[in-house]
């Protein structure tokens, strides 16, 4: 049987002929019933200006499906196919055919067919007339653009949007500190040393002469005393806490002795033991 | 003993002539009728001649098993028993998804007969028309049945998965009507021309009836695919024909017009090469990542340190069975999240350095445990996903700016603090003892 199929199929397509359409005619009516536009459609050249419906307007397209012999006939095929070329989607209506061959499509925004594809961007919409029977050469008709009002984008899988590059995204960040002008920082320094010329001027009418400062008993307890002070120093530029303990720890035991050693010396001298 | 040691010997020289063709591995196990297994002989060979290890079995035989000890026996998985009913007890629609976790890949064939796996394609969001009713289109005006369809690739099929200049490609089977599931990759689509219907009977109130009826009433139009192509979170590749005859000899022998032969052949290789993980396969070598001007990666980052991230992509080459950096990816991301991405920011290919992705970035001023993530999923190819953790932490005690020049006062009263008391202890010890010359002066005017 199968295989009887594709020879009957041939043997028919050898019979087959052209089919055409019978005063094929598109007419765009407003909500009250008033013909806003018709015109005859042609199978040789598509609607020059695109066909623009809105609102409650109703589209009718209606023809005759005929052979050459002017017979009405029913096709196994008769589609609408609505496309758009930028964002690929598409349509497809089936239109019901008399056996007589007589077809009429409404189409009316308050009900739109399932099958109109989404126009997110207001694109012009390709209609295209598909007529295939098995006894007749297939027929496509290109018939006119249809512009349809927006409408919501087809739905995305919520996933989709990380199958393609995503927005980049920037950090904000705080904005810097602010610093006030070094200017002010340098006066306002000046001022905190001030006392220094107050103390220098009067040490330099009163301040006793340091004639012992390399006496063996009082300079190593000065200089360790000296090294506390850079040690601490060293510490607010670099060191952390626990390298400063332990160096002043080292450093405590010579000072001690130096200490007691400078300061007995000087107790010694004020007692006028020497 | 000695005839196990030889065949032993004779599959070790197997292995070593066998061109390995996948990345995955080379046994294919090829479920088919035994009646049906010369009329896809053409597919057979081709696969046979590029190094895969052909094993047939009969769809009711139930050795050798698909799964044994939960582990895979075959790298890929060939279903052409289309129109069969009952498979044996281990080819369930159960077991080709176990089988997919386990990295296998398979092709399956569909028919206009309602079988169990059809069942499973509504599990990979690919809906199918009723049974009996097979794709037929009657454009364009041909001698063949209005069932076998020529259909030309286009631009919306996978042009990354099918070579280029595809001659049209002869189809027969069932359109399967694509969810928006983005796993989903359309390998070939129905011509727009093109309807599932009866073959013989099928009249045109049917077909008004049954878009009527509404949601999926009428298969039609080039929203619909015939190869479609599905690639799991795990990275493993399921291809549905909606026909095996897409594969057959029959088909890769016809003539798509006088003296042009049809693409069917280089078809079905295409569709092999990358459902067995030969086209499109991606793997990440490795990540790294350090602040600018180093080279070693920190176990922590500071927040607002300056980071830079590279990446190293290989990609299969099944010419040559080996894996090659790829500096093809164009639109490569990394993004710094912690719970939400802070930073995306491209990943661009770095000039010179084959495979190598590279991009710096400043670290956001939060601190936290972030990281970094490279996933990149595009239709068709392997998804990559690498995440790498790095703490980022505020900047420690002594990390902090010094010097600044708004505590200049500060550091000016400090200093002169430490300097008076070291002028003031040095004057005092060292100095004269005045009281000791006054008191021995006056002790001398006593005299």
């Amino acid at each position: 049987m199968l295989s009887i199929l594709p020879a009957l199929l041939l043997a028919l397509s050898v019979q087959a002929s052209v089919l055409t359409l019978q005063s094929p005619r598109l007419v765009v009516t407003d909500s009250t019933g008033s013909q806003l536009r018709s015109e005859p459609l042609s199978l040789s050249h598509k609607v020059a200006t695109p066909v623009q419906i809105s609102g409650k307007d109703t589209l009718k397209v209606t023809f005759q499906v005929v052979d050459k012999d002017g017979k009405g006939v029913q096709p196994h095929q008769t589609f609408l196919r609505f496309y758009d070329e930028k964002t690929n989607e598409e349509g497809i209506q089936p239109i019901r055919v008399t056996p007589g061959g007589k077809a009429k499509f409404d189409l009316n925004l308050s009900k739109p067919p399932l099958s109109l594809p989404p126009t997110p961007n207001g694109d012009p919409l390709k209609v295209t007339l598909l007529i295939g029977s098995s006894l007749y050469d297939p027929l496509s008709v290109e018939l006119f653009d249809l512009v349809l009002p927006r409408s919501q984008a087809a739905p995305e899988h919520p996933l989709e949007s990380t199958f393609h590059p995503l927005p980049e995204i920037k950090h904000t960040f705080r904005a810097e500190n602010k610093l006030p002008p070094k200017f002010i920082s340098a006066v306002a320094a000046g001022v905190v040393l001030a006392p220094w010329a107050v103390l220098l001027g009067l040490w330099s009418q009163v301040a006793p002469k340091p004639s012992r400062l390399f006496s063996p008993s009082i300079l190593p307890f000065i200089l360790s005393l000296g090294a506390f002070e850079a040690l601490l120093f060293r510490y607010w530029v670099g060191l952390q806490i626990g390298q400063v303990l332990l160096y002043g720890a080292i450093l405590t035991v010579p000072t001690v002795f130096a200490g007691k050693q400078a300061l007995s010396s000087i107790g010694n001298r004020r007692l006028g033991r020497k | 003993m000695f005839s196990l040691r030889g065949l032993l010997a004779l599959s070790l020289v197997l292995i070593s002539l066998a061109n390995a063709k996948s990345s995955t591995g080379n046994s294919v196990l090829v479920v088919v009728e035994p009646t049906r297994q010369g009329d896809f002989s053409i597919f057979f060979d081709g696969l046979k001649g590029q190094g895969y290890d052909l094993t047939f079995r009969a769809p009711k035989d139930e050795v050798p098993p698909i799964i044994e000890y939960d582990e895979a026996s075959f790298a890929h998985v060939v279903v052409l028993a289309s129109e069969t009913k009952n498979f044996a007890k281990d080819i369930t629609p159960q077991s080709l998804i176990t089988l997919l976790d386990l990295k296998t890949n398979i092709i399956v064939a569909l028919s206009t007969k309602q079988t169990p796996l059809t069942s499973l394609a509504p599990e990979f969001s690919l809906i199918l028309p009723p049974p009996g009713t097979p794709l037929i289109s009657y454009f364009p005006k041909r001698d063949e049945p209005a069932s076998v369809i020529p259909i030309s690739p286009s631009k919306h099929d996978a042009t990354n998965i099918l070579s280029k200049n595809l001659a049209p490609i002869w189809f027969s089977g069932i359109p399967q009507a694509r969810g928006n599931n983005p796993l989903l990759i359309p390998i070939l689509h129905a011509p727009s021309q093109s309807f599932a219907s009866e073959v013989d009977g099928g009249s045109a109130d049917a077909l008004v009836d049954s878009a009527e009826k509404g949601g999926e009433g009428l298969w039609a139009g080039s929203q619909l695919g015939v190869v479609t192509g599905f690639q799991t979170l795990g990275g493993s590749r399921i291809t549905w024909l909606g026909g095996a005859d897409v594969l057959s000899d029959e088909f890769a022998r016809k003539e798509v017009s006088k003296g042009v032969a049809s693409g069917n052949t280089q078809f079905a290789r295409d569709v092999a090469a990358w459902t067995f993980q030969e086209s499109l396969v991606l793997r990440i070598d490795k990540t790294e990542h350090h602040r600018l001007n180093e080279t070693e990666p920190q176990e922590l980052y500071t927040t607002n340190d300056q980071l830079v991230y590279s990446i190293y992509i290989s990609k299969y080459n099944a010419k040559k069975s080996t894996w090659e950096p790829y500096s093809g990816l164009k639109d490569l991301q990394l993004e710094f999240t912690m719970l939400d991405p802070h930073v995306r920011t491209s990943l661009p290919s770095v000039a010179g350095t084959p495979g190598k992705y590279s991009t710096s970035f400043r670290a956001p001023d939060r601190h936290g445990v972030f990281k970094f993530v490279v996933d990149y999923k595009r239709k068709g190819w392997t998804h990559l996903h690498s995440s790498t953790t790095v703490p980022v932490v505020p900047p420690r005690h002594d990390e902090y700016p010094r010097f600044l020049s708004a505590a200049w006062p500060y550091y000016a009263g400090a200093i002169s603090t430490s300097v008076a008391f070291f002028l003031f202890s040095a004057i005092w010890l060292a100095g004269e003892v005045r009281e000791g010359t006054k008191r021995s002066a006056k002790s001398s005017k006593v005299e």
